[in-house]
């Protein structure tokens, strides 16, 4: 379906697949330039230490992962939208973002399943030889699996947005990840940005200078100069970033210092997490 | 190909951290060996690279376009352990931070796409460039070919992953999570990358290879020389003519098939794939062919010049594929194209009961895959009556698809806008 729907050439344009490229890269520079800003904002969710957020986002996953009805999930997602509320996330934006897509991705993918499962049937719809009969019990699973996957994703987005990126990996760090790989996700972090402008630009620079149409072939020609120049830039780049470590003092040690406290409101809001994805788990093994 | 939460059950998601972390911790150690302290800015804008090229899009023969993972030309440029880090951290910044992949499912994508995935293309890689000169077509090809296997093994292993789960995790009769079994699972993952996805990334890797063989050899041997101590000579660039390489792939292709259809057929060559050749009417298979070469002589053209440009050539692909479809009628004994339940019996040992009520409805208005006229579709008809059905039903079925498609398309841009990422299960 994406291939379809990237198939499509541009309504004004002549190089669709420029497009979608410049395009995907700016969307994905805005969509953290926007998320940062909910993160900046005075909520409830924002007001928490990041350790114990991400300690308790990972609990409530692993409690809607757990979940085995509809029920348990059902709880769950209405204490994400509570929270989600109580932090100032756009209702609109959260509820859109996240129900669009699953119905579609996890959705399509159930489908079939419906018709397979055997049990009772819903009904029995006789096309000539064939009978259009989803069962019951596959349809059960069908919902119980849109709304897992639907709950968990609410969930990381509710996470993501309520969160700099700073304290996320301040708070892998508390969780016993290795430094090393705390300190390569943050450079990596900053470069990722400066490398989809840089990407960006020659994009650009290509669109701007193009009159007409150009063979396929040529076209990823261009393509993979363009990904090999930046393979170049990026190994130039990391040579430069180590000189200027080098000259800052880095002797391969890294020292973070971190100014978090644990407040009493954090210890209750984790335990108070924990608590109710222990309780929902529950309830979905006693309803169903 | 990321596996967003909700598909694997947490007990999966986090046994698979049992292979996973302990590679991490060998990947860092053998790179920090090699690197000391300069590892963390060449990992890291790395990683940052291989983020960046995969949201490239990359026109792909057809008119499409699909975007590539990168992880085996990172491989080859600094070998498989750095590759292992510098994917594992996009990835982990991916599903952090932009939603795509889950979050307890970090280590399943992490298993998939930066271990077993540039692992086993710079494997192939080794083996298929083993003493070639670092500038020859060769290892650009090796890479190619490199890409596209460890793509596809790492979907199999999404496909196992995903497969496993109604296997332990049912209840009541329906599963708790991805609810396809190995059976259906594999195929499904395998087929998707090996026709699509693989092909993108075999071919910008090949091409990526080939452009650092031209502009940046010294990234090709001195890089290799502080990752792999047994770099090769660096040699000289081998233009090798396109024909060359066209007509050996063809070659391969032809080889591999009669390979498998002699094996299928139990190594007697009148029974390939498992059809019956001696039954084969020949005469009449000749008329058709002549037939067929008549309506393709006729009908691809005109599919070419006459439909608008944007659809022009991929339009031309089906109408080429639909009209050399009816070649498999030839072989009697395999329902070729018609993949009934009783096929499905024969392959997987059991007919699920929703497929066995599915499977009529699509053979309702073109039984078989040919129109329902005494004309084509008469038990005694001529072979060639049958293939200009075959041929009828097949391009009214790919202006079904192709119409539908389109329709859904449409409506779903103008409603959606651009859809949001957050689940792009198998991106």
């Amino acid at each position: 379906m994406t291939a379809v729907l990237a198939g499509r050439p541009a309504p004004n344009g002549r190089i669709g697949w420029l497009e979608q490229t410049v395009g995907g890269i700016t969307a994905n520079i805005e969509h953290a330039i926007f998320t940062e800003r909910h993160a900046r904002s005075d909520g409830w969710l924002q007001r928490r230490d990041p350790r114990a957020k991400l300690v308790g986002f990972l609990t409530a996953i692993l409690a809607a992962s757990l979940a085995s009805s509809v029920v348990g999930l059902a709880l769950l997602y209405a204490a994400t939208l509570a929270a989600a509320r109580a932090s100032r996330v756009p209702f609109g934006f959260f509820v859109k973002r996240v129900w669009l897509g699953i119905p579609f991705f996890a959705g399509i993918v159930v489908v079939p399943a419906i018709f397979f499962v055997p049990g009772d049937r819903v009904f029995d719809l006789a096309l000539g030889p064939a009978h259009l009969a989803p069962s019951w019990n596959g349809l059960a699973g069908a919902v119980l699996f849109v709304s897992r996957v639907g709950v968990s994703v609410s969930l990381a987005v509710l996470m993501v947005v309520t969160t700099p990126w700073a304290d996320v990996l301040k708070s892998l760090r508390a969780l016993r990840t290795p430094q090393v790989f705390v300190l390569v996700l943050s450079m990596t972090y900053r470069y990722i940005f400066l490398f989809l402008h840089t990407a960006n630009g020659m994009l650009l620079a290509r669109k701007s200078r193009v009159v007409g149409r150009t063979s396929g072939g040529e076209q990823r020609r261009w393509i993979t100069g363009t990904m090999g120049n930046l393979m170049s830039r990026a190994f130039k780049m990391s040579n430069d970033v180590y000189a200027a470590m080098l000259a800052r003092g880095f002797t391969g040690e890294v020292r973070v210092y971190s100014t978090y406290r644990m407040r009493a409101a954090d210890w209750l809001a984790l335990g108070a997490t924990g608590a109710f994805g222990v309780a929902a788990v529950l309830a979905s093994r006693v309803v169903a | 190909m990321h596996i967003p939460d909700g598909y694997l059950a947490p007990a999966v998601s986090l046994a698979l951290a049992l292979p996973t972390v302990p590679v991490w911790a060998v990947a860092t150690q053998k790179v920090k060996k090699v690197l000391n302290n300069r590892t963390v800015p060449l990992l890291a804008i790395f990683s940052a690279f291989s983020f960046t090229i995969m949201m490239f899009n990359v026109p792909v023969p057809g008119g499409t376009t699909a975007h590539a993972v990168g992880g085996t030309l990172v491989a080859v440029v600094l070998g498989p352990w750095a590759a292992c880090i510098a994917v594992s951290t996009a990835l982990i910044i991916q599903a952090l931070f932009f939603g795509d992949g889950g979050v307890l499912a970090i280590f399943a994508n992490c298993l998939n796409m930066a271990i077993i995935l540039p692992f086993v293309g710079y494997g192939t890689y080794r083996l298929l460039a083993a003493g070639s000169p670092v500038l020859s077509t060769r290892r650009a090809v090796a890479a190619g070919i490199g890409a596209y296997v460890g793509i596809t093994v790492a979907a199999f292993t999404v496909g196992v992953e995903l497969g496993i789960e109604p296997i332990f995790f049912s209840q009541n009769g329906h599963a708790l999570y991805s609810p396809y079994g190995l059976s259906e699972a594999i195929p499904a993952m395998v087929a998707a990358h090996a026709f699509g996805a693989s092909i993108v990334e075999g071919l910008i890797t090949g091409l990526g290879v080939a452009y650092l063989q031209r502009r940046h050899p010294e990234y090709l041997t001195s890089l290799k020389g502080i990752f792999a101590p047994d770099a090769a000579a660096e040699g000289t660039p081998v233009q090798r003519p396109l024909w060359q390489l066209v007509a050996a792939a063809v070659a391969a292709a032809v080889v591999a098939l009669a390979a498998i259809g002699l094996i299928e057929g139990g190594g007697n060559p009148n029974r390939m794939f498992g059809a019956d050749l001696s039954q084969v009417d020949w005469p009449s298979v000749a008329t058709m062919l002549v037939v067929t070469a008549l309506i393709g002589a006729i009908l691809i053209p005109a599919t070419y010049l006459l439909l608008p440009r944007n659809v022009k050539r991929i339009a031309t692909t089906f109408v080429t594929i639909a009209v050399i479809a009816p070649l498999g009628l030839i072989a009697p004994g395999i329902a070729y194209g018609e993949g009934g339940t009783e096929n499905v019996k024969a392959a997987f040992g059991y007919v699920p009961s929703g497929l066995q009520s599915l499977s009529g409805i699509f053979s309702a208005p073109f039984g078989g895959y040919n129109v329902p006229l005494p004309f084509f579709s008469d038990a005694n008809a001529p072979l060639w009556h049958a293939a200009i059905g075959y041929e009828i039903a097949g391009i009214i079925g790919i202006l079904a698809v192709g119409g539908v498609t389109y329709t859904v398309a449409r409506l779903l841009r103008r409603s959606a806008g651009h859809a949001p990422t957050a689940a792009e299960a198998g991106s």
